[in-house]
């Protein structure tokens, strides 16, 4: 009796093996289209970054193995330690003010204010405007002599225009201008992002702490900011990862029509293009990418651990 | 468990589609150095066995160029060329003005159909010779009997090793372009074929005037590191390809003091709202603009449709450093080249020929443009073009007497350009002091000589 049960449940579970393998085919058929993409495309090209690292070539003549010689390269260049810098500015730049701007705003649109759909439209838009046009827009309103924003500050401050900042074309103001306009254009994007967060925040735990006499900062502070932990933190990596990978952005507001990028504006993904397309140098170019490739690999690792502790 | 099944099937898959890559690249390269020779001979047999027997086969023709739209001589010349081969069909390619070069590399490393190529700079040309995208002409040149005397020295210039990949079918120099009817209002002498560069930034200073939007400035400096740094080269004594860069102090210094004394636009502004120099040239605020002859044709063109208040124009001849015969100047090359993995390898050979020979100087001298052959007869047709300033000074403007090129042919010449491009922007947007930016530039290119 105990045998044939053994021996049943065996002849059972045989098929049902099969079964489960034919379910995983399944599945791996319906991601595979995808997949494939993903390994052509990405995957593939990224492997091969890594081959050329360690090599130098111009794209079309054989390829000379030069071992770690690209890498020690790195360090003596001053161009490259000067876009890695100015990259590095930007980031930190950006992220704290995106994230207070947008946190601050999806608070004020969550309440129930007239005209709320409308003002959430308003802010979301420049995220959706096409970049070219609205960096040619910014580039003229921050004009420094025929633009409204220094027209104004002459008016209003009575100094003459020289002396006002010439933003974008200042090599001191440029960082600057930068981050205000990337803050400005993407910070209804993470707006949205937050206002999902706060539309998922229980208003029992708001009712609570005003029983228990919580003021709007207290409930701020000890309701919201906890209780938005998992999206800020979702918000802070996405927002570092993208300003490391920085290119259009500056290359619309600054490069003009040469493509040029100065030491103040100069940043990593511009280094790399320049080393690997101008000057075909695909090798070094491709240590550069590496670089890069750690410094996000690095937020990725930080972002894998945070969410263990912050995203529950 | 399963993320392990998981990750080995990943893996397996990299692989595999790893090894496919990598197999049909090999496969690929070796199939193109493969037939490289074969196809050279083969275009070298038919070429003299059969070069009339299939003249007459439909064949179409992709031609990789820039700015189609605002060039003149494309279209007629590619209407010149029909006539008297129906059977071609030519098809252009407009990959944009901006890093032109760049892209045409990026392109043809790609595999690209494309048959002509238009080479618009010599550092871009210097890249795709070292990538053998373009195809040898010294046998096709010997077989054709082209005169390469004929070119003015331009053939020799683009030389490599013992080798010619392209053949110029532009020559232009740089002028001075100056708007009479500024100077009339403030009562200033003309400019004249013979300044110095002291004298120019006299005349400059002079014709500066107002403020705002009425401001005129005494000359303009387009953003190009050639419209500033090469005043420096004119003296002949030096060039930008030594790694020695003191000889440049002069010209910066007196350029930044125009800018900083607001003769000249300022250029990183300039920059940042991408101005482009025609504009500014065209509605009065500039008197006096150095640009290269280029402009010209464009400016007759703009003047007949409106677009160009400065109705009332001239040009003479480059400002030269004291001691230094005037027309001299400086000069660029724009030639044709061949693909070598072209399909229609030999009728582009016969466009690129026509282009560039005679009949093409014809047809391009025709639209204001100045050609690589340059004959009394095709400067008279230039400057009898209606709407061609009048005067004896803007005639003369068109004989030079020495050109030295924008930037010669040198096997790294890319990379130096990358550099002294990147310097140059540093100095004048004042990131970085002259002295500075040019000790910058000389052990960064002697980095590159060196390695």
């Amino acid at each position: 009796m105990q045998n044939e049960t053994i021996l049943g449940t065996r002849k059972a579970q045989k098929p049902g093996l099969k079964k489960n393998m034919k379910d995983h085919l399944v599945a791996y058929s319906f991601i595979a289209p995808n997949f494939i993409g993903f390994a052509l495309f990405t995957l593939v090209p990224m492997i091969f970054a890594f081959v050329l690292a360690f090599v130098k070539w111009d794209g079309a003549n054989p390829m000379d193995f030069v071992g770690l010689r690209n890498f020690s390269r790195l360090w003596g260049d001053a161009t490259f330690h000067k876009a890695l810098w100015n990259t590095i500015v930007y980031t930190v730049g950006v992220v704290p003010l995106t994230m207070v701007c947008a946190l601050g705003l999806a608070i004020l649109l969550n309440q129930k204010i007239f005209g709320r759909n409308a003002m959430r439209t308003v802010f979301f838009f420049p995220y959706v405007a096409s970049l070219v046009a609205v960096a040619a827009v910014w580039n003229f309103i921050f004009s420094p002599t025929m633009g409204p924003v220094n027209q104004i500050l002459h008016t209003v401050t009575g100094l003459p225009l020289e002396e006002l900042p010439r933003w974008a074309a200042d090599k001191d103001w440029a960082m600057f201008t930068v981050v205000l306009f990337t803050v400005w254009k993407n910070m209804g994007y993470y707006m949205v992002i937050y206002l999902a967060g706060l539309q998922g925040v229980n208003p029992e735990l708001y009712e609570a702490a005003e029983l228990d006499g919580a003021g709007a900062w207290k409930r701020f502070r000890n309701v919201t900011i906890p209780q938005l932990a998992p999206t800020s933190f979702f918000v802070l990596m996405i927002l570092i990862i993208n300003s490391f990978k920085v290119y259009d952005i500056f290359i619309n507001l600054f490069a003009g029509a040469d493509n040029q990028l100065n030491d103040s504006t100069r940043v990593l993904v511009y280094q790399i293009y320049n080393t690997a397309f101008r000057s075909l140098d695909y090798g070094y170019a491709s240590a550069m990418a590496i670089v890069l490739f750690l410094l996000v690999l690095g937020v990725t690792i930080v972002q894998f651990r945070g969410e263990k502790k912050y995203g529950q | 468990m399963r993320l392990k099944r998981f990750l080995g099937i990943t893996l397996a898959a990299i692989l595999a589609i790893g090894l496919l890559a990598g197999c049909s690249g090999t496969k690929g390269n070796g199939a193109d150095t493969g037939t490289q020779k074969p196809d050279n001979s083969a275009a070298a047999t038919s070429d003299t066995g059969g070069n009339g027997s299939d003249g007459n086969d439909p064949v179409t023709l992709k031609w990789a160029l820039w700015d189609w739209e605002a060039t003149a001589y494309y279209q007629p010349l590619i209407d010149a060329y029909k006539t008297a081969h129906p059977n071609v069909t030519i098809e252009y390619v407009d990959l944009g003005s901006t890093d032109y070069m760049t892209m045409l590399s990026t392109q043809l490393s790609g595999g690209a159909d494309l048959d002509i190529l238009t080479i618009k700079d010599i550092p871009g040309y210097a890249n795709l010779v070292k990538q053998n995208h373009l195809e040898p002409l010294k046998g096709y040149i010997g077989e054709q009997g082209i005169d390469t005397a004929k070119y003015g020295g331009t053939v020799e210039q683009i030389q490599v090793g013992d080798e010619v990949y392209a053949l110029p079918f532009r020559s232009d120099f740089w002028v001075i372009y100056y708007n009479k009817d500024l100077f009339d209002k403030a009562g200033v002498p003309y400019p004249t074929n013979d300044m110095t560069l002291e004298q120019y930034d006299e005349l400059a200073r002079k014709m500066t005037s107002g403020s705002g939007a009425e401001k005129v400035y005494g000359a303009h400096y387009h953003t190009w590191r050639s419209a500033v740094q090469l005043f420096g080269i004119l003296d002949g004594q030096h060039t930008i390809l030594d790694g020695e860069y003191d000889f440049l102090k002069p010209t910066y210094e007196r350029i930044l003091k125009e800018q900083e004394d607001g003769i000249v636009m300022d250029y990183a502004t300039l920059k940042t709202s991408s101005t482009h120099y025609s504009g500014v040239f065209y509605n009065n605020s500039v008197a006096m603009m150095n640009m290269g002859s280029w402009f010209i044709a464009t400016q007759i063109e703009k003047v007949k449709s409106g677009e160009s208040q400065s109705k009332n124009w001239g040009i003479v001849k480059y400002p030269h450093p004291d001691g230094v015969e005037p027309g001299t100047t400086l000069g660029t090359i724009t030639s044709l080249a061949v693909n070598q993995k072209s399909e229609n390898k030999e009728a582009a050979l016969d466009f690129m020929k026509f282009v560039t020979g005679e009949e093409g100087a014809a047809v391009i001298a025709a639209t204001g443009t100045i050609p690589a052959i340059t004959t009394d007869e095709v400067v008279n047709s230039i400057s009898s073009i209606e709407g061609f300033p009048a005067d004896e000074n803007s005639k003369a403007a068109l004989s030079t007497a020495k050109t030295y090129l924008e930037m010669p042919m040198h096997e790294k010449s890319a990379d130096i350009e990358v550099i002294l491009n990147e310097v140059h922007d540093s100095i004048m947007t004042e990131n970085t002091s002259i002295d500075k930016g040019l000790e910058d530039m000389k052990t960064r290119v002697q980095q590159v000589l060196n390695n």
